[in-house]
């Protein structure tokens, strides 16, 4: 299938290098700018600055790779309503259109139409929009948007998809590998807290995470939200074509060989390996869980007919119980690998 | 202490962890820590450990967290978990050879939940 990967900056100069030295299955780059002037919904690596941006960029077009910036922050507290708010994000966004961007991800629907009005840069709504239903998406084609990323919760909503695709002319993105939970009760608080963290000061210096903590502590109690979690398989995309052939990798907060494996991986549409070495988030569980992806070969089926309503259904459930595997004593010379379903209530060895 | 000693005593304390509440768990981070105040000791940063499971098997997680005390040769007179304030999420235990200073901080406060952030396992109270 022939299709636009776009995929995170590594966060430095030499590993944007790296990255395009080693793979020729990048369509554009994407990365966030400077947190002082719009923030952006997640962690990165880099805060680049204009001067900087404008060698990432002069360096990606030499290479035929667009460059996008992600000024998606889902919460500014208002301050792009102001004079002042707007004279800088103003001035900010000028600069981005002098130093030739491609695009911009934006997530606040002023943003989106002040950007269409008085910007030659293409705009482009950010997942953290939450396009989940044609009616929203006409709204955003209709202030302006050139391309929409459709919220990941309707991923494997055909019927939702579809429709978007009918209701809009404009270029449609899929976040792939985002790893989030289904309908994650922490997505709006937790996108808004991280836009203050990576946004315009003053900034929160917090000590915990809670949403973090909660999502991890949530999925080591219950893998199957792992499968439920609304994630493209490399080997799934193929299901896509009459949507989009535009893929969005996540993963700005990866290093260089995390990407690029996943990049392959979604080039190739086939990954032999553990699902979670392709997931986003959370990063972490990379050492508790082993899913092996080949094993979810033909899942797509069950998902397109059921991925709503997961109490009446059960086959995550029942299928993490199948596959699922949980490393024992990981980094020892006894690591190995055991069963999840073995290890669960077993209680107090007396 | 040598790194292999360290991933295994890591690995040890999440098994004993796992198999105590019957499910999985994380230790994502074992440090060993010194402090400029005196104080030293380690911290086990955990995943999927909450304080229902604390409250229930304190008395186990105590033996086991003696037992990485043992392996990474720290004393387990204070033993407390760092939980974030106003939830069940535990987001460390921590075994702390205190200082004298922070001992007489800790040593005047009374109860379990002396902050909302911390819950104690045991202090072992000083002679004068």
């Amino acid at each position: 299938m022939n299709k636009k990967l776009y995929v995170p900056h590594p966060g430095h100069f030499d590993g944007l290098q790296q990255m395009l030295e080693s793979s020729k299955d990048i369509y554009s780059i994407y990365m966030a700018g400077s947190p002082d002037y719009i923030g952006t919904g997640r962690v990165n690596l880099g805060h680049a600055g204009l001067e900087e941006v404008a060698r990432h960029t002069e360096y990606c077009h030499s290479n035929n790779v667009k460059i996008e910036m992600v000024l998606n922050s889902s919460c500014m507290g208002g301050q792009q309503l102001t004079t002042e708010g707007y004279n800088l994000i103003h001035w900010y966004i000028s600069n981005l259109e002098d130093i030739g961007v491609d695009t911009v991800v934006v997530a606040d629907p002023y943003l989106i139409e002040m950007i269409a009005n008085e910007f030659n840069i293409p705009v482009v709504v950010s997942v953290l929009a939450f396009v989940d239903s044609s009616q929203k998406a006409e709204f955003f084609e209709q202030l302006g948007a050139s391309s929409i990323v459709i919220d990941s919760n309707v991923n494997r909503h055909f019927d939702v998809l579809e429709a978007i695709r009918d209701a809009v002319d404009c270029e449609l993105k899929l976040l792939v590998n985002e790893g989030c939970l289904y309908r994650c009760p922490f997505r709006y608080a937790h996108f808004n807290f991280f836009s203050h963290v990576n946004g315009p000061p003053p900034r929160p210096n917090v000590q915990d995470d809670y949403y973090y903590h909660k999502c991890l502590t949530l999925r080591i109690n219950d893998p199957s939200l792992i499968l439920k979690s609304p994630f493209i398989r490399p080997e799934d995309l193929k299901e896509y074509a009459h949507i989009t052939d535009v893929f969005k990798i996540g993963g700005r907060s990866h290093f260089i060989n995390w990407i690029l494996n996943c990049v392959n991986a979604y080039a190739d549409e086939s990954y032999d390996g553990n699902l979670m070495d392709l997931m986003d988030c959370p990063k972490d569980l990379i050492d508790l869980f082993n899913i092996p992806n080949k094993a979810l070969d033909g899942a797509i089926e069950q998902w397109k007919k059921h991925s709503t309503v997961c109490h009446t259904c059960g086959y995550c459930q029942r299928k993490i119980s199948e596959i699922a595997q949980v490393y024992d004593h990981k980094g020892t010379i006894d690591e190995k690998l055991v069963q999840w379903n073995t290890i669960t209530n077993k209680g107090i060895e007396t | 202490m040598k790194p292999e000693e360290l991933l295994k005593t890591r690995a040890d304390l999440e098994d004993g962890i796992k198999r105590l509440i019957g499910r999985a768990v994380m230790v994502i981070e074992l440090d060993i820590f010194a402090l400029p105040c005196g104080c030293s000791g380690y911290t086990a940063n955990l995943r999927g450990f909450q304080v229902d499971d604390l409250e229930v098997f304190e008395e186990h997680i105590l033996k086991l967290l003696e037992s990485t005390s043992e392996a990474v040769g720290s004393p387990s007179d204070f033993v407390f978990a760092r939980i974030i304030p106003g939830t069940q999420e535990i987001a460390s235990v921590n075994v702390r050879n205190l200082c004298p200073r922070c001992y007489s901080d800790f040593a005047s406060t009374s109860g379990k939940r002396p902050r909302p952030d911390i819950y104690i396992l045991r202090l072992n109270k000083r002679r004068k």
